[in-house]
């Protein structure tokens, strides 16, 4: 069991006065029409604290402190959301957040066995050629989202938990080694390889340029792991030869990218700001008048330019709430990539899979914030758990999930093996 | 276990990235958020003043307070933030003058941003009402300090009309003259002076005598003629300077003592581009000024000559001819680079910027500083009557402009007076239309100034 420094009770005490503050914020300071609205939106965000407290309790792990910061960020998102424009509870946000939830504790049933999930591991990298067909065959013409006519969903986005299992590995898989041409090679990694070379030609395809340095993040890490195996360091002489082909393939990918990449990589968002340029000014106009401390929740003007929820939400937070609540919003889901650090996973496994997790969070946060601010080159992605978009909110539910299964591990060896071990004993 | 802390460096170093990656991000918008906030549609713009506290610009609402033409004489510099000028105080600075901090927000009364210039309103107004009907420039600085006190141009935009009439305008109404390259016409005899000193050496310089017939054909067999039809006789280059004799000038070109060379490394540090070489600018708070060009391919060529001479293809800003006379006068032959900011304050009223004295790299030696300005001294004692008052150091030019249909009068000089130690460059243009001289605009200005 890790020692936490905060019991249960206190966890939960500093969750809800966390979302009193905020509600308290929205009160004194925010655009509603009727005193109704905001305590709706703070009943609503209170019954989940509690609920999820009480639910938790279900669940018997070795630390709690994903979870706390988990509802911590979820019902943040909830109020950010709501706030947008005017104070009013964000139905469509809140069931994502619940569903979110819901797939957070899949992500941990489903990885908590390392040796169960090992087991699967040809049925994941079926689900990886499931999902790539599904986005081949069921979305629009070269797009990337599949119309259900009730909702949309985006499958690229499913594609990353099943991405991270794929790359996940245990020391006894980079064992089993096999010889081709002159080279000792494992034979996953060589599947791997052709999974990733797969999505890339299916991004691109898609043009959903935007996921694919998710997608090469968490390759590299799940590379990085398995060539410097059995190694307790990382070898330099591999890290070395690895970089430079990186660089030379994103050199290539540069020179041959799209035209539209290729204008986005080159545009001077301020000397085209109706243009290509109009998101990221607005965004960035947006940050300076919210200055450190905010206009006021559903004070914003941003909400009027497309995107606000999604691809530019931090400026919406900004604007709303401040850069310096907008940085603590980041703090909190940076402490819950960090708490593997403190609480190390138990296994290779859970290792591999945490960091491939923390690969895919960190890139995704570093394009959205970074793109919409104009330190990099503008791309649509989202920010886990704050940005709308119920694809992104359930796949990052179930990839936090995956964090929390290497924390609180179980190590129970699958019945099946059990039961053919006891035969062999008879 | 090993292979688990692995894992958490791997961590550690992708989350130290992305800190790394937050951190460089606010700093960016602490520092441009004030930009951010000049794109909006919305912004809230404070004032600029004189070195007096007269007011040089104000934002369109508060227009109706201040007379018709109370802005005009400095219209083409200071501008305003309607985005018809670009290359002017305001459009240049606006970020400071903007009501905003990132701490504050939009500041939307009381605000106390603005910026304070160096120049003398109450002077200006009289250097441009002195012009009268007439075009034309006028420019002046301290030499020491490098203050900008005067710089009007006309004609020039009256900011409170708005722009109404902008299809009536007459060129050059929306630029400042003093920026923009001019035929420097004889007061171009300077740098061909400081050329000849630099390079033959007090003495030798002034032991050279030639002789001007009125005419002088060249070793290329093309005439140069002198204002004076029947000659100067035979002088010495304090007596051709005084002159403005181009035939002297000529041979001093021509003089092998004097290599073409020596000429170009004296006028490139000078700032002139040669023989259409990229032209050099300097900025000055952010306005960008032209400084010289001219051609010089061969010593005994006609366009050479009359390049030096301050004619043909030859052009000055009046800006550089005036930061010429400051390495003159100072007699230290670095130039006083000039400021129009003197100090800025921001929404709260802090002092955040402030203006300091600084000189250029040396363009010419002490010594030919030196030398040049005691010639140019004997020549300002031939102004005593009519820009009385004064020890002046000075050069005057006509300029022939239009293909020689019409003539520019300049007068390029300094205040030998460290009370009063001012560098000043006149403009005025098509000289024969009116009895306008340029000294009656220099009087005007140092009245003004020295009052």
């Amino acid at each position: 069991m890790y020692k936490n420094g905060l019991s249960y009770v206190s966890s939960c005490l500093f969750v809800l006065i966390a979302h009193f503050a905020m509600l308290a914020v929205v009160f004194f300071n925010g655009d509603y029409l009727e005193t109704k609205d905001v305590l709706i939106l703070a009943s609503t965000v209170i019954s989940f604290d509690l609920v999820y407290f009480i639910a938790m309790l279900f669940f018997k792990q070795m630390t709690y402190s994903i979870d706390f910061m988990l509802i911590l960020i979820l019902n943040m998102s909830v109020i950010f959301q709501s706030c947008f424009g005017r104070v009013v509870l964000d139905k469509k946000h809140f069931i994502t957040c619940i569903a979110a939830v819901v797939a957070c504790r899949l992500g941990y049933i489903l990885c908590r066995n390392h040796n169960f999930i090992q087991t699967k591991k040809k049925h994941i990298f079926i689900i990886n050629l499931i999902i790539i067909i599904c986005i081949l065959t069921l979305t629009g013409s070269r797009s990337m989202w599949i119309d259900l006519g009730f909702t949309t969903i985006q499958p690229s986005e499913f594609l990353k938990p099943a991405f991270i299992l794929a790359c996940s590995t245990s020391i006894i898989e980079q064992q089993k080694k096999v010889k081709i041409l002159c080279f000792n090679v494992v034979k996953q990694n060589v599947v791997l390889t052709g999974l990733i070379i797969l999505i890339v030609g299916l991004q691109w395809w898609c043009r959903d340029l935007g996921s694919l340095p998710t997608f090469v993040a968490i390759y590299l890490c799940g590379l990085v792991y398995r060539l410097c195996y059995p190694k307790a360091k990382f070898s330099k002489k591999i890290l070395v030869i690895s970089g430079v082909i990186f660089a030379v393939l994103i050199v290539l990918a540069l020179k041959f990218a799209p035209s539209y990449v290729q204008d986005r990589l080159k545009v001077d968002i301020w000397s085209d700001k109706t243009g290509d340029g109009y998101q990221q000014c607005r965004a960035l106009i947006a940050i300076a008048e919210g200055g450190w401390f905010g206009k006021g929740p559903g004070q914003g003007i941003l909400h009027n330019i497309a995107a606000s929820e999604t691809d530019i939400v931090f400026s919406s937070i900004c604007e709303e709430w401040g850069l310096l609540f907008a940085l603590m919003m980041i703090i909190v889901i940076l402490i819950m990539l960090m708490l593997p650090l403190i609480n190390p996973p138990r296994s290779y496994f859970h290792t591999t899979m945490t960091t491939g997790v923390c690969a895919a969070f960190i890139v995704q946060m570093a394009l959205n914030i970074f793109g919409s601010c104009n330190l990099i080159p503008f791309t649509g992605v989202t920010i886990p758990f704050i940005s709308q978009g119920g694809s992104s909110m359930v796949t990052s539910g179930f990839m936090i999930g995956m964090i929390i299964a290497g924390q609180s591990p179980v190590f129970k060896r699958q019945k099946r093996k059990r039961k053919s071990a006891k035969g062999g004993a008879k | 276990m090993k292979s688990v802390k692995r894992g958490q460096r791997l961590i550690a170093l992708i989350l130290l990235a992305f800190i790394a990656g937050m951190i460089i991000l606010v700093v960016k918008i602490q520092k441009e958020a004030s930009f951010y906030m000049i794109n909006n549609n919305h912004q809230v713009i404070g004032k600029v003043y004189d070195r007096n506290g007269s007011v040089l610009f104000d934002t369109p609402k508060n227009y109706y307070a201040y007379d018709e033409n109370y802005f005009i004489d400095v219209g083409n510099i200071i501008g305003d933030n309607a985005g018809q000028m670009t290359n002017t105080l305001v459009a240049k600075n606006i970020e400071k003058l903007n009501n905003y901090s990132f701490s504050t927000g939009l500041v939307e009364s009381g605000g106390k941003s603005a910026i304070y210039t160096t120049l003398d309103h109450h002077a200006n107004q009289a250097v441009y009402n002195a012009y009268g009907e007439k075009k034309g420039c006028a420019i002046a600085y301290n030499y020491i300090t490098g203050e900008i006190l005067i710089c009007t141009s006309l004609p020039s935009v009256n900011i409170v009309k708005l722009y109404a009439n902008i299809d009536d305008f007459e060129t050059g109404t929306l630029i400042s003259k003093n920026l923009y390259g001019t035929v420097p016409g004889s007061t171009q005899k300077i740098p061909t002076l400081i050329a000849a000193v630099e390079t033959m050496g007090k003495e030798e310089l002034f032991s050279k005598k030639y002789t001007c017939n009125g005419v002088y054909t060249n070793r290329s067999g093309q005439t140069i003629k002198c204002h004076k039809l029947d000659g100067h006789g035979e002088q010495t280059i304090s007596e051709a300077f005084s002159n403005s004799c181009n035939p002297y000038f000529a041979q001093l070109v021509e003089d092998t003592q004097l290599p073409l060379e020596s000429i170009k490394k004296v006028y490139n540090n000078l700032g002139y581009s040669i023989n259409g070489e990229k032209k050099n600018y300097i900025e000055i708070d952010g306005i960008v000024s032209e400084t010289a060009s001219t051609t010089l391919e061969n010593s005994y060529d006609f366009d050479t000559q009359w390049g030096c001479i301050g004619q043909g293809d030859t052009l000055v800003s009046p800006l550089q001819m005036m930061l010429w006379q400051s390495a003159i006068a100072n007699t230290s032959g670095k130039m006083t680079m000039p400021y129009l900011i003197d100090h800025v304050t921001n929404v709260k009223g802090k002092i955040t910027d402030r203006a300091e004295t600084k000189l250029s790299k040396s363009v010419f030696s002490a010594e030919t500083a030196q030398t040049v300005k005691e010639i140019m001294l004997e020549n300002g004692k031939n102004y005593s009557e009519t820009i009385s008052g004064y020890e002046l150091g000075i050069k005057s030019g006509t300029a022939q402009v239009k293909n020689g249909e019409e003539e520019n009068s300049l007068l390029a000089g300094f205040v030998n007076d460290r009370r009063h130690p001012i560098a000043f460059c006149v403009l005025i243009e098509d000289k024969n239309s009116g009895n306008l001289k340029s000294e009656y605009i220099v009087k005007t200005m140092l009245d003004a100034l020295c009052a």
